[in-house]
């Protein structure tokens, strides 16, 4: 079983792979090898997507970014800005969404093993910004992989400067860009806090993957071995649920040791995001997020609000 | 980069109005220097847009990495018409002229195999890429664009079987080899595919040939799939950084074709010319500059040897030693921003090309330094200087004012945060044609730049095909886990950082000696980077070592490729190149010794710079 992700060597999401492996590894048996390719060593997210096509590797964990490649209703847990409020909301909806979602995949090719998140997107500038208007006279990072985000940001009426991840911090040092949305664990890892000290403590959206393999690469399995993996794979996925909720307060903690400043949104700022995040909906529904996707997590969401007040 | 195969270097036109095709020809290269205009324009549209209406073309970055891929391809199939494709040695030139048939069908033969392997699994890629179904810009899938890997490759195994014979039946017999070899065992690991491989290098067949063959080799023998060779070569040829080289190239191809050589001189030796050496830092100044826009000092070698020989010789200097200096001077611009070695090292070693570009302002001055006083040495002296002519000086410099600003419009780019690196070479590239064709019109906008776009699309499309090829290999050693096993052994085998660095030294010049700087980049930079950092060895730091010890790797046989161009330039044999550049190679590993141990030169400048 060849395995590819973008998570460091070492890390917490490696470990729960390398376990998760083992656990299949000894109920397949006879010859079974397991191998984990760590740091993008066999490329980005969407290199991963090609690679799996062509059978190089037989799964991977990947984040919204790359699995919307393979199908693109998966956007909708990442990238409607301040569609959720918490990780409880997040979840009740990936619950419900689940059986079609994972149909979807196998339909494609890929059996959606389990889900794993790595916490929430926040503002990280180089001037102190708390209302959507301070934002706009600033030059955002957006990801050169994803143009479509980059739509978004126009429509929001932002400055989108779109880099590849290796120009971050540079880019943030001469000036090219002067705000960096990014999850704090990555930001603490990328040291964006050195040039951009400046958080925004606004939940935008969370960061959501999912750890799958190829149909090809389960049909060969034996019924123990897949057995074994759908169970390790759920206890892997717990863990970097789990982790996600803790660490994103870890993380702007250290940070905060290091010179780090936190900026809160008052209630008259929040609002004004809420409208602007609001006011882009139409513009993703339909185009990142199918519609009916769209539909369905609004819908659900209003419910579990109604429910839980 | 290394000797191209059988036709002149540079400066023969591509198609010529000859032959039966000629026509078909000229739309090929119509179409490359299109591709080539586009990749300049895009990117300037994109700063206009930004800038002014804060909009920008829909995924204008993506499609000037799709145009890396188109350019890349094209300029490989045009390179392969004119038989330009980079290969090393040359045996077959001293087997005697009534056997070189058998060398070229077999050469040919076995390079046909090879590309007929990595077109049918480019197809394979292309099909599966096609199911995934992935839009580039506008509604076009991004299968249409990846399509021209196997139609090229198609195309460059039709034009090595054109090229592997004069006669009918030499060709009949490559084309015998190529299908005996398809026929043999499938590529299992078995048949002696390095030894054939080897044997095929040794006659002078493509160095793509042989990296791609080992890589196809390598994948079947663990039973991986082959569509991800050209998955890799794709991979490479879309990164974000990778336009930069095509686009500085051609910067340096208007110049080099337009009027700036003897514009520069003239600077130089009316600012220089009085004093003793003046002539020799005339030389070494200049030519570590052109190459470092070309990336090719092999370019810069021919493109400048006529100029400065004359030059050296109006000062008595002597003649060996001045080709020694033309030859190792080419070599600096490996080091000097915004050469493309530097660029492409960034890309693979995943660090900011910025960073990497400031690194090495420093040590690439200590380098040109030492050659400059190894220069000036070995200046007659008995020659009497030139009086400083102001007047000349100030003419001289009026005279070539938009080429030296050229640094300005580079280096401002880079620092000014406006701007990404691929929007500064597209600035760059702009510039200098505007420069020598509106500016100075030295170059004619009908018939000269289209030659010199097709020319340029030619030398990059064969230095890209390379490096996705080394790029599968590459791949190969991370999927085999070979890359991890060797970091583990050297740090179990190494204690001290400075034995390390030592072992590196040696080690980088036997690559320099055998490999040519692109593969040996796109090979050992993901294996000794990792070990590197394990030692405390900063991966810029370790950039500029490495390619400091490249600069060596250009002047030492057996594939020493500025030997190769200078015993072309100045007509004189190989060996007595090579020990004409002696002295600077020893002047020059005192250099790299200084670069490895103060990490200072390399690490200062981008501290200070980027905070
Ligand atoms: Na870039
Ligand atoms: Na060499």
């Amino acid at each position: 079983l060849r395995l590819g992700t973008l998570a460091p060597k070492n890390s917490l999401y490696h470990r729960a792979l390398l376990e998760m492996g083992e656990a299949w590894r000894v109920a397949q048996g006879d010859g079974s090898k397991l191998i984990v390719f760590t740091d993008g060593a066999q490329g980005g997210e969407s290199d991963t997507v090609k690679r799996m096509r062509i059978g190089q590797l037989n799964g991977g964990l990947l984040s919204v970014v790359g699995l919307r490649e393979i199908d693109p209703s998966v956007s909708a847990l990442q990238t409607l800005p301040l569609m959720f409020r918490s990780w409880d909301e997040v979840d009740h909806v990936r619950e419900q969404l689940r059986p079609a979602m994972e149909q979807r995949f196998f339909d494609k090719g890929y059996v959606v093993l389990s889900w794993g998140d790595a916490g929430w997107v926040r503002f990280f500038s180089q001037q102190p910004a708390a209302a959507p208007e301070d934002f706009k006279s600033m030059k955002m990072f957006t990801w050169a992989g994803e143009p479509e985000q980059l739509e978004v940001m126009k429509a929001l009426g932002y400055q989108p400067v779109s880099l590849e991840t290796a120009d971050i911090l540079p880019a943030l040092q001469t000036g090219l860009i002067e705000v960096v949305p990014a999850t704090p664990y990555y930001a603490l890892a990328a040291q964006f806090n050195g040039p951009a000290p400046y958080m925004l403590e606004l939940n935008w959206a969370p960061i959501v993957g999912a750890l799958v393999v190829t149909r090809k690469a389960w049909e060969r399995m034996s019924p123990a071995g897949q057995a074994a993996l759908r169970e390790a794979a759920r206890v892997a996925g717990e863990k970097m649920r789990a982790q996600a909720r803790t660490e994103v307060d870890e993380a702007v903690a250290a940070m905060v040791k290091r010179g780090l400043k936190v900026t809160r949104p008052n209630a008259e700022q929040m609002a004004a995001w809420q409208a602007l995040a609001e006011s882009v909906y139409p513009q993703i529904r339909g185009r990142l997020v199918p519609a009916e996707t769209f539909d369905e997590v609004t819908r659900l969401l209003a419910e579990y609000r109604a429910r839980n007040q | 980069m290394p000797r191209p195969a059988d036709s002149p270097p540079i400066y023969d036109a591509p198609s010529e109005r000859a032959g039966p095709w000629w026509r078909v020809h000229r739309v090929e290269d119509t179409l490359l220097s299109l591709v080539l205009a586009a990749m300049v324009l895009l990117p300037v549209l994109e700063i206009a847009l930004r800038s002014t209406l804060s909009v920008g073309v829909a995924n204008a970055a993506a499609l000037v990495q799709h145009g890396v891929l188109l350019v890349g391809m094209l300029g490989a199939a045009v390179a392969a018409r004119e038989g330009r494709l980079l290969s090393i040695a040359g045996l077959g030139r001293w087997l005697p002229e009534r056997f070189r048939w058998v060398h070229r069908a077999a050469a040919g033969g076995l390079a046909m195999a090879v590309t007929g392997v990595l077109a049918s699994a480019a197809w394979d890629f292309v099909a599966v890429e096609r199911e995934g179904g992935n839009l580039l810009a506008y509604g076009v899938p991004v299968w249409w664009v990846e399509a021209v890997m196997p139609a090229g490759f198609a195309l460059i195994a039709l034009r090595l079987w054109i090229r592997s014979g004069e006669r009918l039946a030499d060709r009949a017999l490559s084309l015998a080899v190529a299908a005996g070899l398809l026929g043999m065992a499938p590529l299992s690991t078995a048949t002696p595919v390095v030894a054939l491989l080897a044997l095929a290098v040794l006659l002078g067949a493509p160095v793509f040939v042989v990296l791609g063959g080992v890589a196809l080799w390598l994948f079947a023998g663990d039973d991986l799939p082959l569509a991800a060779i050209p998955l890799n070569h794709y991979q490479l040829t879309v990164n974000p950084s990778l336009p930069a080289i095509p686009l500085f190239t051609l910067a340096g191809y208007f110049l080099a074709e337009g009027g700036a050589p003897a514009r520069l001189i003239r600077v130089f030796r009316a600012l220089f010319g009085r004093f003793r050496g003046g002539a020799a830092l005339v030389t070494v100044l200049l030519t570590a500059f052109f190459t470092s826009f070309t990336g090719a000092s092999g370019v810069t070698i021919l493109a400048l040897g006529g100029l400065l020989m004359p030059l050296l010789q109006g000062v008595r200097y002597p003649a060996r030693a001045g080709i020694g200096l033309i030859t190792s001077g080419c070599s600096l611009g490996v080091l000097i921003p915004p050469a493309l070695p530097l660029i492409l090292y960034a890309i693979i070693a995943r660090q900011p090309i910025e960073t990497m570009l400031l690194a090495a302002v420093v040590p690439a001055a200590v380098m040109t330094t030492m050659l400059v006083l190894l220069g000036i040495w070995r200046q007659p002296r008995d020659t009497a200087p030139t009086a400083f002519d102001a007047a000349e000086a100030l003419a001289a410099l009026k005279a070539a004012r938009w080429e030296l600003a050229i640094p300005l419009v580079t280096f401002g780019g880079l620092a000014s945060g406006l701007v990404t690196p691929t929007e500064t070479a597209a600035l760059t590239a702009l510039y200098a044609f505007i420069v020598e064709v509106l500016i100075y019109r030295d170059l004619s906008l009908t018939r000269d730049v289209p030659r010199v776009m097709a020319e340029c699309g030619l030398l990059v499309g064969g230095i890209i095909l390379i490096l996705g090829m080394a790029l599968g290999f590459t791949n190969y050693l991370i999927d085999a886990q070979i890359a991890d096993q060797v970091s583990e052994w050297v740090q179990a085998s190494i204690a001290s950082p400075w034995v390390f660095l030592l072992a590196l030294n040696g080690l980088l010049l036997l690559v320099g000696a055998f490999m040519d700087i692109y593969s040996a980049i796109i090979v050992v930079t993901p294996l000794i980077v990792p070990i590197g950092l394990a030692f405390g060895v900063h991966p810029v730091h370790l950039g500029v070592i490495f390619l400091a010890n490249m600069e060596l790797g250009f002047l030492t046989p057996p594939v020493g490729m500025n030997l190769f161009f200078a015993s072309y330039r100045f007509g004189k044999p190989i060996g007595e190149v090579a020990r004409a550049v002696l002295p600077a190679l020893a002047v020059l590993a005192v250099g790299v010794l200084l670069i490895t141990y103060i990490p200072a030169f390399s690490m200062w400048l981008p501290g200070v710079l980027l905070r």
